[in-house]
C-alpha cells in the first residue's frame, strides 16, 4: 500500500462517525507470497447453484462434474472414475463414482447425490433454464451408491460432454425448495475452493479445500471481484487492485507496455453475427444475404471495433475445432464489387436515393441489437455503413431483449453465441427447421433439407470420420443459404499481474464470468513472491 | 399538576395527533400509488420469465419457460396478482427479485445501508460545510466572498453528479493517485473495516455532497442574509453585543429553523443523485442494483425500493416536522 | 405549516445575474437555439454512420473537438444530442405542464376534499426519489423517446401543480371575481375569462423553469442506459460512451457534451430566473420554485 496510514486515518476520522454499525474484524494484506489472488470480471452469477446454470460446462472452482475439461477441452474423469461408458446402442451411460470424495462439509459424495443433481434440472417445478440442454435424458438412475445409470431417449454422441454439470449434495436440500434455497447463496461443493463469503454486488471470496480429491490447491485463497462496469475496472486494474481482470481489448491494450502486467487473449468460440429473418421480403431473398456477406468488412471489425482481438467469422463452428471445414471462408475485406454484382443480377437496381429497389420493394430492413451491449452496437453499426456503400439501406434499433423476441421474425438481429466443446451444442436449436421461431432458437426460420440431414446425422453417427463429413455437409449449406452473416470470433482479452505463475488459456465458450474464464485452472496457479 | 408537566403532555398529545392525521392520509396515498405502479407494471410488456432465462433464453425452450412463467403464477388474472403482491408487502415479503434471484428483503438488506451511509454521510456534510460558507457569505453580503460563492453554486448547479464523479476519478483517481477510484473496500480486505470503508467513500461522499450543497448553500445565505435584518436581531446589534454573537447566536438560529423541515423535502433530490453516485463509483448499493433491475425490467425489485423509498422520506419529513415544532412553539402543525 | 413549507421547495435557488450576465446567457442560448433549428440543414448528420479508420483522432481543424471511438465527429453530434435533449426538455416540460396545470386547477377552483386529497398526492409524490420514479416508468415501458418523455412528465409536474392551485386560491377571494360571479358568469366562463388569463403567464414559467431540470433527467437516465437508444446521439449516450475513450486518453469524446449541456442549462436557467425576478414581490415569494 503507497499511501501513508497517518492520511488514510487522518481524512477517514471525519468520515467515522457515521460508521458505528458496520465493522467487523480485517485483514488487509499487501503482496505476500500467501496472499489471496485477486481475479476481477463483470459477470456476477445470479446463483452458485449448478441446478439452476452456474458453470455448467465445468470450470465452476467450487463444483466438479462426473467429467472435467483440460487445457485442450478434451474430457478427462473428475468424479467419475474414468470417463463414463456407453451402451451398445448409445442410450445408455454408465459411470462409476471416484472413491472417498468429500464435500465441503465432509459428507461423502454418492451416486444419490448424482441422480439428485439431474433429477433436479429435469423437474418441471425447478426453474432451470438447463433443463432444454439435458432433452435427450429420460431418467437417471443409481443401482448402488458408486454407480450412476442414465438413460437416454435416443442416441446422443456428445452426452459425455453434457456431463460436466456440478454435482450438489442430496442431503442440503432436504425439504427445501430449490428455486428459493438458501444454498444457492452459501453452495457446498466438491472442488477446489470452498465458499467463504459471497457479497453481491462485490466480491467472492473462496478459500482452499484443503481435502480436494485432486490435491491441495497451490494457493490458500481465490477473491473474484464484480465490477460491472468496463471502465471502472480498468481503472481498479491499474491502480493495482487485481492479480486477473478480464478487460475490454480496447481498455486492455492500455497494459500492454505497462511493466509488471501481461496481456493474454484467449482464443474462443464466441462468434457474432447478423441473423436475416426469412420472414422480411427483403432478407428472405438469398441473393441479399449473400450481397450482404460479400459487403461487410470483418477485417476492419476486428481492427475497428475489437481492436484487434479477434478474427473473421465464416459459420458457427470455430476455427480452432477439429470440426471445422477450411471451405467456407472467404475474404476478410469487404469486396462491393462481388456485392453490387450479386444486386444487380438479381434485379435489385439503385433506385433515385441510391438505395437498390426490386419490384417496387427497397433494400430496406431494420437491424436490431440489445442496447446494453455496445460491442453489438458498434457491429450492428459497421454492418449498417457496409450495406449502405452498396445500396442497402439498414435502420439500427437498439432495444431491450424483450422488445426484440416479439419482432426476431421479421426484423435482423445481431446475435452472439458459441461453445467449443461440440458442434451439436447450440448450432442444432438454430439451424434445424423444428426449432424454426421457438423463440431464440432459429428465429428466422431458416429451413433446409440438407442442413436438417447433416445436423441428426452428426448427433447420431458414432464414427468420427462420419460425424466430420455430417458437419463440413452442415456448415457448407449454411455458407450457401446464409441465414446468418457471421462477422467475428471474439479473444477474451485478460491482464494478469508478471509474478502470476501457472496461466494456460483455453478455448473459451460465449459465457465466461467466475466459471470458464482464464482462471479455470486458478487452484494451481502460484505467485512469485 | 404543574404548568409545564401539562404544556409538555399537552405537546406530546398534540404529536400523537398529527402522527395519527399524517397516517391517516398518508396510507391511503400510498395505497393509491402502489395500484398504479402495479398497474404500470402489468401494462408493460415484458416477460419476466424471459428476463430470468437472461442468456440461457438461447437455449431455453418455449415449453421450458412457460413452466416457469406458471410457478410463478404470472398468468393469474390481475386483480388477484395485485391483492397478493399487497398482501405480500404488508406481511413484510416484499416478493422475489427476478434479476438478483433472491428474495427483495435479502438485497434492500444488502444494499440499503450502504447507501444510508452514503446519503447520511453526505447529509452531514452537506450541512455542516453549508452552514458554514452560507452564513459566511450571508454577513459580508455583496463582498467578493459572497459573490464567488454564488457564482461557484449556480456553475456547480448545472454540472450532472455522474459528470463530477467522472471529473474526480480522472483528476483524483488516475492523474494524482490520492484516492481510491472506486469500490467499497481495499479488494483483499476480508471484511469490512470502518477506515477503510472510510478511505473509499471520500470521493463518493464529496461528490455526492458537492452536487447537492448549491440549493442548501444559497438557501441558508438568503434566509440568514434576511433574517440579519429582522428586528430581534437589529437590536442586538444596537446593544453593542459582538458580531459573531449577533451572527450566530440570533441570525442563524432565526434562519435555521424553516431549513431544518426542508432537508427532509430536498431528500429525494439527495437519493437520485446517491443512485448515480454508486454507478459511477462501482458502490454495492441500491443505485447500482435498481439499474440492473431496470435493464432486466425487475417489477418486485424496482417497486418494493421506490416505495420503501418513499416510505423512509415521508417518516424522515414528519419528523423534521415534529423536530421543528418541539423547537419553535409558535408553530402549530395540521 | 408543512403545506405552506412543502409549498416553498424550491428547485432553483434565487439567481440573479447582472445583465451582462443575462445577455451573455442570452447569446448562449440563442446561438445554441440556432444551431440546433439549422443543424440538419447546414450539416446533416447520418446517426448510424461511423468510420473506422478516423478513430479517437484529437481536435483538429477538420474536426474541431476531435471525434469519437468509432471516428464520428464529436462536435457535429454534440449539436445533435443537444438538439435531442433540448426537444425531451421541452415536450416533457409541457407534458409536465399539462398534468401539474389540470391537477392544480381541479384543487385551486373545486377546493374543499379534492383540494385536500390532491395535495396530499403531490406531498406523497413529492416524497418519491424522481430518478428512481423515473427510472422504475422508462423499465416498465421499455427505453426509448417516448418513455423518457414520459418519465420526465410524469414526475416534474409536482411544483406547478402547486403554484396553479395558490394562485387560482388567491385569486378565488379578489373583487374581480365575485364581481364577475355575482354577474351571473358560470364556473366554467369564470374559469376561462379571467381565472386563465392570470394563471397563464406563471404556468408559462413554471415550464420554462422545468426545462433545465427535464434535460438533466433526461440525461441521467441515458447515462445509466435506459434512455434513448445508445447509437443515437444524446448528450448522456456520449458521456457514457465517452468513458472508455477517457482511459485510453481521449478526453475530448466526453468533455464536449458535457459542457455543452452545463453552459447550456445554466444559460437557459439564468434568464428564466431574471424573467421569474421582473414579477411583483407577492408573485416572487409565491413562485420560489
Amino acid at each position: 500500500m503507497s499511501r501513508s496510514t497517518g492520511v488514510r486515518l487522518a481524512v477517514s476520522a471525519a468520515l467515522l462517525l457515521a460508521l458505528v454499525a458496520c465493522s467487523s474484524p480485517t485483514t488487509s494484506s499487501g503482496a505476500a507470497a500467501d496472499a489471496p489472488l485477486i481475479v476481477a470480471t463483470a459477470g456476477e452469477p445470479d446463483t452458485l447453484n449448478p441446478v439452476l446454470n452456474y458453470g455448467v460446462d465445468g470450470g465452476s472452482l467450487i463444483f466438479d462434474g462426473l467429467v472435467a475439461r483440460d487445457e485442450r477441452n478434451q474430457l478427462v474423469p473428475a468424479l467419475a472414475r474414468e470417463l463414463p461408458a456407453f451402451s451398445e446402442d448409445g442410450k445408455t451411460v454408465t459411470a462409476r463414482l471416484r472413491d472417498a470424495v468429500l464435500f465441503h462439509d465432509g459428507t461423502p459424495l454418492t451416486a444419490r447425490d448424482v441422480v439428485f443433481t439431474y433429477q433436479a434440472v429435469l423437474d418441471e417445478k425447478v426453474d432451470s433454464t438447463l433443463r432444454s440442454d439435458l432433452d435427450m435424458l429420460a431418467s437417471v438412475a443409481a443401482p448402488d451408491d458408486a454407480t450412476v445409470v442414465f438413460t437416454l431417449r435416443y442416441a446422443y454422441v456428445p452426452f459425455l460432454q453434457r456431463l460436466t454439470l456440478g454435482i450438489v449434495p442430496a442431503a442440503a436440500f432436504a425439504g427445501q425448495d430449490i428455486n428459493k434455497a438458501g444454498f444457492n447463496r452459501q453452495p457446498i461443493g466438491t472442488g477446489p475452493y470452498r465458499v467463504t463469503s459471497w457479497t453481491p454486488g462485490d466480491r467472492l471470496v473462496l478459500a482452499a479445500n484443503d481435502r480436494y480429491w485432486g490435491g491441495r490447491p497451490a494457493n490458500s485463497a481465490v477473491v473474484v471481484a464484480f465490477v460491472p462496469d468496463d471502465n471502472v475496472r480498468a481503472q481498479r486494474t491499474r491502480s493495482g487492485d487485481f492479480d486477473a481482470a478480464e478487460l475490454p481489448p480496447k481498455l486492455a491494450s492500455g497494459f500492454d507496455a505497462q511493466p509488471g502486467y501481461r496481456v493474454y487473449k484467449a482464443p474462443t468460440a464466441d462468434y457474432r453475427g447478423v441473423m436475416l429473418p426469412m420472414g422480411n421480403p427483403v432478407t428472405a431473398d438469398v441473393a441479399v444475404r449473400r450481397a450482404l456477406n460479400a459487403a461487410v468488412d470483418r477485417a476492419a471489425m476486428v481492427n475497428g471495433v475489437l481492436g484487434g482481438a479477434g478474427e473473421p467469422a465464416y459459420g458457427p463452428v470455430p476455427p480452432s475445432s477439429e470440426f471445422a471445414d477450411p471451405s467456407v471462408a472467404g475474404n476478410p475485406t469487404a469486396d462491393p464489387a462481388a456485392a453490387t454484382a450479386l444486386l444487380d443480377a438479381a434485379g435489385w437496381r439503385p433506385g433515385p436515393d441510391g438505395i437498390r429497389v426490386k419490384n417496387g420493394t427497397r433494400a430496406a430492413f431494420s437491424l436490431m441489437y440489445p442496447a446494453a451491449d455496445s460491442l453489438r452496437k458498434e457491429l450492428a453499426l459497421a454492418v449498417t455503413a457496409d450495406a449502405k456503400k452498396v445500396g442497402i439501406a439498414i435502420t439500427p434499433e437498439g432495444l431491450t431483449w424483450d422488445a426484440i423476441t416479439p419482432r426476431m421474425a421479421s426484423d435482423a438481429l445481431i446475435m452472439g453465441y458459441g461453445t467449443p466443446y461440440d458442434p451439436d451444442f447450440v448450432s442444432y436449436k438454430l439451424f434445424h427447421s423444428d426449432f424454426a421461431g421457438q423463440g431464440f432458437f432459429n428465429p428466422g426460420s431458416y429451413a433446409s433439407q440438407v442442413t436438417d440431414q447433416a445436423l441428426r446425422d452428426g448427433r447420431a453417427e458414432a464414427d468420427p470420420a462420419r460425424r466430420k463429413a455430417a458437419y463440413a455437409t452442415f456448415q457448407r449449406q449454411l455458407a450457401t443459404d446464409m441465414p446468418w452473416v457471421f462477422l467475428t470470433y471474439l479473444e477474451h482479452t485478460y491482464v494478469v499481474r508478471d509474478s502470476v505463475n501457472g496461466v494456460v488459456p483455453r478455448v473459451e465458450p460465449h459465457e465466461h464470468d467466475v466459471a470458464n474464464s482464464i482462471w479455470w485452472n486458478i487452484h494451481t496457479w502460484t505467485r512469485r513472491s | 399538576m404543574t404548568a409545564p408537566t401539562r404544556a409538555r403532555r399537552r405537546r406530546r398529545t398534540g404529536a400523537g395527533r398529527v402522527i395519527r392525521n399524517r397516517l391517516l392520509v398518508a396510507v391511503p396515498v400510498l395505497f393509491a400509488t402502489s395500484a398504479g405502479m402495479f398497474a404500470l407494471g402489468a401494462a408493460s410488456p415484458i416477460d419476466p420469465a424471459q428476463q430470468y432465462a437472461g442468456a440461457a433464453a438461447f437455449t431455453t425452450s418455449e415449453e421450458n419457460l412457460a413452466q416457469i412463467r406458471a410457478n410463478w403464477g404470472i398468468d393469474d388474472p390481475l386483480p388477484v396478482q395485485y391483492l397478493r403482491w399487497l398482501g405480500n408487502l404488508l406481511r413484510g415479503d416484499l416478493g422475489w427479485s427476478t434479476s438478483r434471484h433472491e428474495p427483495v428483503v435479502d438485497v434492500l438488506a444488502a444494499r440499503a445501508g450502504w447507501t444510508l451511509l452514503l446519503v447520511g454521510a453526505a447529509l452531514v456534510v452537506v450541512l455542516v460545510a453549508s452552514l458554514l460558507l452560507g452564513t459566511l457569505a450571508a454577513y459580508r453580503r455583496g463582498g467578493w466572498f459572497d459573490r464567488a460563492l454564488r457564482t461557484t453554486a449556480y456553475a456547480i448547479q448545472s454540472v450532472p453528479s455522474f459528470w463530477l464523479g467522472l471529473a474526480a476519478i480522472a483528476v483524483f483517481a488516475l492523474s494524482l493517485g490520492w484516492l481510491p477510484a472506486g469500490g467499497l473496500t481495499d479488494i483483499t480486505a476480508t471484511g469490512t473495516d470502518p477506515l477503510d470503508v472510510a478511505w473509499h467513500l471520500i470521493l463518493p461522499v464529496g461528490v455526492l455532497a458537492l452536487s447537492q450543497m448549491p440549493w442548501f448553500v444559497l438557501f441558508i445565505r438568503d434566509s440568514v442574509a434576511d433574517s440579519l435584518r429582522d428586528d430581534h436581531v437589529l437590536a442586538a446589534r444596537a446593544r453593542g453585543l459582538p458580531g459573531r454573537t449577533v451572527l450566530f447566536g440570533h441570525a442563524l438560529r432565526t434562519g435555521l429553523l424553516p431549513f431544518l423541515t426542508l432537508i427532509g423535502t430536498h431528500l429525494p433530490e439527495l437519493v437520485g443523485g446517491a443512485v448515480l453516485v454508486e454507478t459511477v463509483f462501482s458502490l454495492p448499493g441500491l443505485g447500482a442494483v435498481t439499474v440492473q433491475a431496470a435493464l432486466g425490467s425487475d417489477f418486485p425489485l424496482l417497486a418494493a425500493t421506490t416505495l420503501a423509498t418513499t416510505v423512509v422520506v415521508l417518516a424522515a419529513n414528519l419528523a423534521t416536522d415534529l423536530a421543528y415544532a418541539a423547537a419553535d412553539p409558535r408553530v402549530r402543525l395540521e | 405549516m408543512t403545506a405552506a413549507v412543502l409549498t416553498r421547495v424550491r428547485r432553483l435557488p434565487r439567481l440573479r445575474p447582472g445583465r451582462l450576465g443575462a445577455s451573455i446567457a442570452a447569446t448562449v442560448l440563442a446561438v445554441a437555439v440556432l444551431a440546433c433549428l439549422f443543424a440538419p440543414v447546414l450539416w446533416p448528420l447520418d446517426q448510424s454512420a461511423i468510420d473506422l479508420s478516423q478513430t479517437r483522432l484529437a481536435p483538429s481543424a477538420a474536426h474541431p473537438a476531435g471525434t469519437d471511438d468509432l471516428g464520428r465527429d464529436v462536435l457535429l453530434r454534440s449539436i445533435y444530442g443537444l438538439r435531442v435533449s433540448l426537444l425531451v426538455g421541452v415536450v416533457a416540460a409541457l407534458v409536465a405542464a399539462v398534468i401539474g396545470g389540470a391537477v392544480g386547477a381541479l384543487a385551486g377552483t373545486i377546493g374543499g376534499w379534492v383540494d385536500r386529497v390532491l395535495m396530499r398526492l403531490v406531498d406523497t409524490i413529492a416524497a418519491m426519489p424522481h430518478l428512481l420514479l423515473g427510472i422504475f416508468i422508462v423499465a416498465m415501458l421499455r427505453p426509448s423517446l417516448g418513455a423518457v418523455v414520459l418519465s420526465v412528465g410524469l414526475t416534474h409536474w409536482l411544483s406547478t401543480a402547486r403554484i396553479v392551485r395558490s394562485e387560482l386560491l388567491s385569486l378565488r377571494n379578489r373583487p374581480f371575481i365575485d364581481a364577475a360571479v355575482s354577474g351571473g358568469a358560470g364556473r366554467l366562463r369564470v374559469l376561462t375569462r379571467h381565472l386563465l388569463p392570470h394563471v397563464l403567464p406563471r404556468l408559462a414559467l413554471a415550464t420554462t423553469l422545468m426545462i433545465p431540470h427535464a434535460v438533466w433527467h433526461e440525461t441521467a437516465l441515458s447515462f445509466l442506459g435506459l434512455g434513448l437508444p445508445p447509437h443515437l446521439a444524446s448528450l448522456g449516450n456520449m458521456i457514457n460512451d465517452g468513458r472508455g475513450s477517457l482511459l485510453a486518453g481521449a478526453w475530448w469524446a466526453s468533455l464536449t457534451p458535457g459542457l455543452l449541456l452545463i453552459v447550456v442549462t445554466l444559460a437557459l436557467a439564468a434568464l428564466t430566473a431574471r424573467w421569474r425576478d421582473r414579477l411583483d414581490p407577492r408573485v416572487r415569494a409565491e413562485l420560489q420554485l
